[in-house]
């Protein structure tokens, strides 16, 4: 168990992994001289490879090179240019290993940073995870803590199918305990808690938990329970069951419009219960339907404040 | 220094190999179209009639460890690395021996071990694919080269460009071979390309380029022999392939060119490169018009047996 923020966690699965992967390598702009130069001083530029703004070739040479048993990390500069390489992540990364009858593997890591409160703007300050959502065989990770970044990433490279890793730069800063051991896709319940069980991904993970503690230090004693669902595919339906079973009360909180996403899928999942399990109808909290203003993006997502409202809501 | 591939039997030199996996290439794909409309199998085909010097050509010039990606339209690729008629149908006819378990579409099906990949459907999606083949054989020093087949409706695709900028920059053993026969579908070259020449577009981004008679059986193999030694040596190569579809579009399209096709035909006809590889067996003495007649009353009575084989196994 060692404490390291989530920037770090992901460094070090990256560094950890080229460590005891001599076929891993890693593909992106600007990364050999500049965000990843102490992995290329360390391991080459053969290695570390700087690319042309060519996403959709990049994405593509990775599933090629995965043909050949390499494993691969794209770094695509954030999450909103994942538009552009959407063909061959969906068509050549998470079909490979299909088509192929199993015949071809295709470990590659897609790292897809949220920019959010950066200035960006409507075509930099999106998630966009639910345009993938419903594609068989392309695992989702939206790591909420740093042992969750650590983790979800060694994960996704044992993993014979394609992963996004959809790492939220907003939580570059905060830290963490990072496990000694591998979790695989499950969900964790970062909060125990006995009244109400808030289910989310990534930012609105860390969220929900400045929330729980919050809502622990007003009442003395631990009424929320979050479970971080790390990768939100494969989903972890068993955790989510448990959780929702043993508090009664849910709500689903996801960082972007509810149209699509885990919000929506794990609110229909949940009438699989036994009638009665739930003492009352779960709720989601999603972000506004609308794009983000560049001058403030924050009124339209879900924040400490209206998690907390909802929250209180609950626990009348 | 140009090696020639081993002769397996009497007939096989280079040149009768040519000759045969033109043919085979060719009477396979007539049968997959008479098939279908005999309601044997439903898989549409794209036959690749009067194009199968290319595929052919540049297989033979392969080497062990080398991997091709088919375009929809190189069905010769399948058969010049080797893999069977039979190995084939049972990707069409989903026999429990499929290696691909029919999952991908027939004219996609692919043998890794065998050096045939996946590719895709998405035109131009499967050039990068084969960029990362040719990454990975260059990160792991091992003297082969990578192959894709593509159609000169490619030349649209944004794909072909960040593969080329990649490729030429890293200096990959990629070989692009495009099979230039100036229509895309039902629209002529010239509606949607100023060009029909294609190296000039391949020129810039540093890959070594050579325009070449995509009819040639002879041409193509030499041509792609020297492409895999430049490729090998660090840098890639596009070869331009001058041919025409001699064929329906699709089993299910039919011919879509519209009139006055038919004086273009009449001439591409008399540069048909299975005739041509024939002539020249005969021209040179090595093989007669007998000959040619039994090898192909041969090949035509293995592809029915592979057939009722591969249907048996269902």
């Amino acid at each position: 168990m060692s404490k390291l923020t989530y920037r770090d966690a992901v460094g070090k699965a990256l560094e950890d992994s080229m460590r005891e992967e001599p076929r891993l390598i890693v593909i992106g702009q600007n990364i050999a001289a500049h965000a990843l130069k102490s992995l290329a001083d360390r391991y080459g530029v053969e290695r570390v490879r700087d690319t042309s703004i060519s996403e959709s070739a990049m994405v593509g040479m990775a599933v090629g090179a995965a043909m050949k048993g390499l494993k691969v990390v794209v770094m695509i500069a954030y999450a909103d240019i994942a538009s552009v390489c959407h063909m061959a992540i969906v068509q050549s990364a998470a079909k490979l290993h299909y088509l192929s009858n199993g015949r071809l593997n295709c470990p590659v890591i897609i790292r897809l940073p949220i920019a959010r409160f950066r200035g960006h703007g409507p075509e930099g300050n999106e998630v966009g995870v639910s345009w993938f959502y419903n594609v068989p065989d392309l695992n989702i990770a939206m790591p909420g803590s740093a042992g969750e970044a650590y983790w979800n990433f060694r994960e996704a490279l044992e993993r014979p199918t394609p992963t996004l890793f959809f790492e939220d730069r907003s939580l570059h800063g905060r830290s963490g305990e990072v496990a000694d051991q591998n979790h695989g896709c499950g969900a964790q319940i970062t909060r125990s808690g006995d009244k109400l069980t808030i289910i989310a991904a990534g930012r609105a993970a860390g969220l929900a938990e400045d929330v729980a503690d919050e809502i622990e230090k007003e009442g003395k004693r631990p009424a929320v329970e979050v479970v971080s669902l790390g990768f939100i595919k494969p989903l972890d339906k068993e955790t989510i069951f448990r959780s929702a079973s043993n508090t009664g009360r849910v709500l689903i909180v996801q960082d972007e419009p509810t149209w699509s996403g885990y919000a929506p899928f794990v609110r229909c999942l949940l009438d699989e219960l036994s009638p009665g399990t739930l003492r009352c109808a779960p709720r989601i909290l999603a972000g506004a339907d609308q794009f983000l203003p560049f001058w403030d993006e924050r009124p339209f997502l879900p924040s400490i404040q209206s998690i907390g409202t909802a929250v209180r809501e609950f626990l009348k | 220094m140009i090696s020639i591939p081993e002769v397996s039997n009497q007939h096989e030199t280079l040149e009768w190999r040519l000759y045969r996996n033109m043919l085979v290439t060719r009477l396979f794909e007539d049968a997959l179209v008479r098939w279908e409309q005999e309601g044997k199998i439903s898989a549409q085909t794209f036959p690749s009639k009067g194009q199968e010097a290319i595929a052919i050509g540049c297989c033979a010039a392969l080497e062990h460890g080398d991997t091709v990606i088919p375009s929809f339209r190189t069905r010769g690729a399948m058969i010049g690395m080797g893999v069977s008629v039979a190995e084939q149908l049972r990707e069409f006819l989903h026999s429990p021996l499929a290696a691909g378990d029919s999952r991908d579409a027939p004219h996609h099906s692919s043998w890794p071990d065998r050096g045939v990949m996946p590719g895709s459907t998405m035109i131009g999606g499967h050039l990068s694919l084969a960029a990362g083949l040719a990454l990975a054989m260059q990160l792991d020093k091992q003297n082969a080269v990578s192959v894709a087949f593509f159609g000169d409706g490619t030349l649209g695709s944004g794909d072909l460009y960040e593969t080329m900028h990649i490729a030429g920059a890293w200096r990959l053993p990629l070989i692009l071979v495009c099979e230039n026969n100036g229509w895309e579908m039902a629209t002529a070259f010239s509606q949607v390309r100023r060009t029909r020449a294609l190296t000039p577009y391949a020129e810039p981004f540093g890959l070594a380029t050579r325009s070449i008679d995509g009819n040639d059986a002879l041409d193509v193999y030499h041509s792609a022999r020297w492409a895999r030694a430049t490729a090998r040596d660090g840098q890639p190569v596009f070869l331009d392939c001058l041919t025409f579809r001699l064929g329906l579009y699709s089993s299910h399209s039919g011919e879509v060119r519209g009139a006055g096709i038919e004086n273009e035909l009449a001439e591409w006809e008399t540069r048909d490169p299975l005739k041509r590889m024939a002539d020249w067996l005969i021209r040179n003495g090595i093989g007669r018009n007998e000959d040619l007649a039994r090898i192909e009353q041969e090949e035509e009575a293995k592809i029915e047996a592979a057939f009722n084989t591969v249907k048996g196994e269902g």
